[in-house]
């Protein structure tokens, strides 16, 4: 091989000095077969990318959709969030989706339509009457009542590939009126009529570049852009503009004018946010103006389109006068071409730029980044970056919206009572009583995180919250009730190295012979150490497993105060189980995934599995709605009014390391932690840090009935707390506790001993 | 070897050689990102047809199961588990926790299986639930079971559990529609649930023992079966 091409080299050395009709007939057949040859190239090149999959489409993360039904009670202001937050627009009268108008009684909302993983849904105009924030009826304009109007539901990430490139695929018929006339318009008036190239369009470009002495117009068409764009990268300048005219010659050969101009419609460059370029026309619209594509009117098409020549220079919201002016001199083309009157071009050139008032940052990077954790467990990395599944998630916008704001505004509070607190970090997990699943998920001090997701990677030692574990495994021995009398004394216990370990109170006093229910409403660490002692850790340990929380913990005294390490995920988890009536339902976050076409590929079952006998369960809750009323979280009704019933339990490590607040109202299971970094003592107990981070949430939730239903098994008894015996109703200082029948306790006619 | 013929044209040959492997070297097209800090250009060959399964056979007891329902939904009815991050101070199981709680149903759960018959349940009237949205999605529910669409039949009771999370019948419908479908524990674990919220509601307290009977007997369950029957005799 080596061989001959030296050979070859040699022989045409030698016959270089004379030139004959061969050889140009040679060199003529070279060329000729090579722009063959790179013609099939180029063209197999276009088909490829115009016929097969042209994007990667990222996966579309999509929160719960609102549900709107008669009897719903919502939070105050959180309707107009919600429709803030789709990018519904106020206005005078309702007439197109995506439209709002408020009433007398309430509002009128034009919901658009949606395809759902349970099937297609239409737009409707509904009438919805409201009475302090609930709905009371709802009614399509004929008068007939309807049951239930579903919102649309916010696109909250997607799952990008590592381009980070991110687009929303439109057709033509997605375009608003006056679209396609004003694309036209500005960047190629004769895409209609030209081949791919324009020798006119350049001509016209050079003429006025000479004329302006500077580049104002390109003479590029569509076509060309679409080329520049879609096969060649921007490295190879000089095989680009080789190719880039019999490429668009070629695309317009193969293809029709409309499927040209609808690629470049998804193709177009059109912003960047942070890290994730925004390509195509339909996402730039949610992007800009939070809202689809043809819901857009004149003027924010003028200026969607006026965004190719410079997506960042003209960046409206960096630079909202540049875009302005840009806006405008494109209506004002519009004008000049007899597009649209004078009279449409000043009404449109008067307007705001409208944008979105809905951030665009990701603003659930600690929701999201368990979703994608989740997926990848059932999805290839490249099917979820790239073949645009939509994920359907149980995140709640307002729940999340609140729960953020909660954390910010309380953690300021705290640096101003306390000066700083250097590494103060926190976490908030919300889950849905019932169903278990996350509506919410709160991933640092600051609601944004870098690194560390602290509700779900950081385990911290769980102190007081593991207490009602401990009554509830007693509770389910069927030997105790809340009102069986527990000593609470020092107690010293010889540890694995010899030391003792004795467990104090947290005023430092024993108490004596109290209830059970005394001991937990008040959290004494020895009356609740010995009464796990007397259920045995074991039994403790097995009931926690039983509640969810899988992981080895060997069984130590000392774990009965909480010391074992939760991520304030799993303590949620525990809680859940509690406020789900004993029924232990795992924590989830996706309902459904579907392909980009609607196929259902993926749903995840409702499961709950029983962790708890209904007479324990229904006492321990009891407890807990005790602790709330009169114990340690009673520092909830700062924040609650006092009908509002719910359950709760604060949690403070040793030397004050930890501050945990879980509880439930009627529809909300919710936990909070806060803590330094680097696990240094704090100036916060349970009460005073995380439990008002868990109040302003709570507070600033939709206010649901807390229905308590008591077992047939169950019983309230009036009792003597002293002597753990019933007495008369009439009787001073006794207090009403539900016990299990067998239980009962035996009755004094008199209210003393 | 050669004829004159071949030899004459063997430096097109070559030219074109390197032409096209030089073309083919190129490196691949992807679309141009303006002001982007490309890292890594995404030059993946995507594959030309949507329709093959992505869902992974993880060893962590996802079940994929092909289902030849109307839409011949692949539907993946494994439970979600929320990944923990292993500690060093303290030991976690590696496996997903919620994993090995909720056994991932080892049937195609939602196909239109061969039903389990409930001549135990036929006759049992509930009550009408004072929920109008209630009614209204149990009402297509059924008629989506009906069409054959079972998924989005569970999909829309599940819809009316979140939106009512303590109204009964959606449990007794759940659960019935469940173990219509095989998954008798999962039928069982609701009806128990559903149990909770209705102590002074003698039919559904009978329903409910009823279809725990019923899951029992199907899980061969018999001293379980028999428990909750002498249970529902109560509330007859």
């Amino acid at each position: 091989m080596t061989k001959r091409r030296t050979k070859n080299k040699a022989s045409v050395r030698a016959s270089a000095g004379w030139i004959s009709w061969l050889w140009i007939a040679k060199f003529s057949t070279v060329l000729l077969v090579l722009g063959t040859v790179s013609l099939i190239y180029l063209d197999a090149q276009i088909r490829h990318r115009f016929e097969g999959h042209r994007w990667s489409l990222p996966a579309k993360v999509y929160a719960r959709p609102l549900e709107i039904f008669s009897g719903q009670q919502l939070a105050a202001g959180q309707l107009d969030y919600e429709l803030t937050q789709l990018g519904y627009r106020f206005v005078k009268q309702a007439r197109a989706p995506g439209q709002v108008q408020k009433t007398n009684q309430g509002m009128v909302i034009y919901s658009r339509g949606f395809r759902f993983a349970d099937g297609d849904q239409h737009g409707r105009l509904v009438e919805v009457s409201l009475q302090s924030n609930k709905i009371t009826r709802l009614r399509q304009t004929n008068g007939t009542s309807i049951a239930l109007l579903r919102l649309e539901p916010q696109l909250v990430g997607g799952i990008y590939p590592s381009h980070n490139e991110d687009r929303e695929l439109i057709q033509l018929d997605d375009l608003p009126n006056g679209f396609i006339e004003t694309l036209l318009a500005l960047e190629d008036r004769n895409y209609y009529s030209h081949y791919g190239v324009s020798p006119w369009g350049i001509a016209r470009a050079m003429l006025a570049n000479i004329k302006a002495g500077a580049v104002v117009q390109g003479g590029s068409t569509l076509t060309q852009q679409l080329v520049k764009n879609f096969y060649l990268t921007d490295r190879q300048t000089l095989w680009r503009k080789l190719i880039e005219a019999p490429m668009a010659l070629l695309l317009n050969i193969h293809y029709s004018k409309d499927e040209v101009l609808e690629v470049y419609l998804n193709e177009v460059f059109v912003g960047q946010s942070g890290k994730r370029a925004i390509h195509g026309f339909g996402l730039a619209s949610r992007f800009y103006f939070g809202q689809p594509l043809n819901e857009l009117k004149l003027h924010q098409v003028a200026l969607l389109v006026g965004l190719v020549k410079g997506p960042s220079y003209y960046n409206p919201q960096r630079h909202p006068k540049r875009a302005t002016k840009r806006r405008n001199l494109v209506l004002s083309v519009l004008a000049q071409q007899g597009l649209i009157s004078d009279i449409q071009k000043v009404k449109y050139q008067g307007l705001p730029l409208d944008l979105t008032e809905a951030s665009q940052v990701s603003r659930y990077p600690a929701y999201m980044d368990v979703v994608r954790q989740q997926l990848q467990q059932l999805y290839p990395a490249s099917a979820l970056s790239s073949h645009g599944l939509r994920i359907f998630t149980s995140l709640d916008p307002w729940v999340q919206h609140q729960a953020d704001r909660a954390m910010v505004e309380q953690v300021s509070k705290i640096k101003q009572r306390y000066g700083d607190i250097e590494g103060l970090q926190g976490a908030i997990v919300v889950s849905h009583r019932d169903s278990g699943e996350l509506l919410a998920l709160v991933g640092d001090h600051n609601g944004g995180y870098a690194g560390h997701n602290w509700a779900l990677d950081r385990s911290r030692q769980v102190g007081s919250l593991l207490k009602p574990v401990i009554h509830l495994a007693a509770l389910e021995t069927g030997r105790y009730s809340l009102g069986t009398i527990i000593d609470d004394a020092p107690i010293s216990l010889p540890q694995p190295d010899g030391s003792l370990w004795k467990p104090q109170n947290y005023d430092l006093k024993s108490h004596g012979k109290v209830p059970m229910y005394e001991a937990l409403v008040k959290s004494y660490n020895q009356a609740n150490v010995l009464l796990g002692l007397q259920v045995g850790v074991d039994n403790v340990l097995l009931q926690l497993n039983r509640m969810g929380v899988e992981q080895v913990i060997p069984a130590y005294p000392s774990v009965l105060l909480g010391a074992v390490e939760m991520s304030p995920l799993q303590v949620n988890q525990v809680y859940q189980t509690i406020a789900g009536n004993g029924f232990y339902s795992p924590l989830s976050l996706v309902r459904q995934v579907t392909e980009a076409n609607g196929r259902l590929l993926s749903h995840f079952p409702f499961a709950v599995r029983q962790a708890a006998s209904n007479d324990a369960i229904y006492s321990l809750q009891h407890e807990m709605r005790m602790v709330a009323n009169e114990g340690t979280a009673r520092g909830v009704y700062r924040y609650l009014p006092t009908q509002q019933k719910v359950a709760a339990k604060t949690g403070t490590t040793n030397d004050q390391k930890d501050s945990w607040f879980s509880g439930f109202s009627g529809q909300h299971v919710a936990t909070v932690w806060l803590g330094r970094e680097d696990a240094k003592p704090t100036p916060l107990t349970g009460a005073s840090g995380a439990l008002n981070v868990w109040g302003q949430l709570m507070q600033n939730l939709a206010y649901s009935a807390y229905e308590d239903i008591k077992p047939q098994s169950i019983e309230y008894y009036y009792l003597n707390v002293a002597s753990g015996k019933a007495m008369p109703n009439n009787c001073p200082n006794g207090v009403w506790l539900p016990m299990s029948k067998k239980l009962a306790p035996s009755f004094n006619t008199t209210c003393g001993y | 070897m050669y004829n004159n013929q071949t030899a004459r044209f063997k430096p097109l040959s070559l030219i074109l050689l390197v032409a096209f492997l030089g073309a083919c070297a190129a490196p691949s097209y992807g679309p141009v990102v303006e002001d982007l800090s490309v890292s890594a250009r995404h030059s993946e060959r995507l594959p030309s047809s949507s329709t093959n399964v992505y869902a992974k056979d993880s060893a962590n007891g996802s079940t994929n199961a092909a289902v030849s329902s109307e839409a011949s939904a692949i539907v993946n009815t494994a439970q979600p588990t929320l990944y923990v991050a292993p500690k060093t101070e303290v030991t976690i199981t590696a496996q997903p926790i919620l994993n090995q709680v909720i056994t991932p149903s080892p049937a195609p759960a939602l196909a239109p299986a061969p039903e389990v018959a409930m001549p135990v349940l036929q006759g049992v009237q509930l009550p009408v639930s004072d929920q109008a949205v209630v009614e209204q999605l149990l009402a297509e529910a059924d008629q989506l079971k009906a069409q054959g669409k079972v998924t989005q039949a569970v999909i829309q009771l599940q819809r009316a559990q979140r939106i009512a999370p303590r109204e009964p019948k959606v449990y007794a419908r759940l659960a019935a529609l469940l173990l219509s479908l095989g998954e008798a524990s999962r039928a069982e674990q609701l009806a128990l649930k559903g149990l909770t919220l209705v102590p002074n509601k003698k039919s559904y307290q009978y329903y409910f023992w009823k279809l725990i009977g019923a899951s029992r007997s199907h899980l061969g369950d018999g001293k379980g079966e028999a428990s909750a029957i002498f249970e529902a005799e109560k509330y007859k």
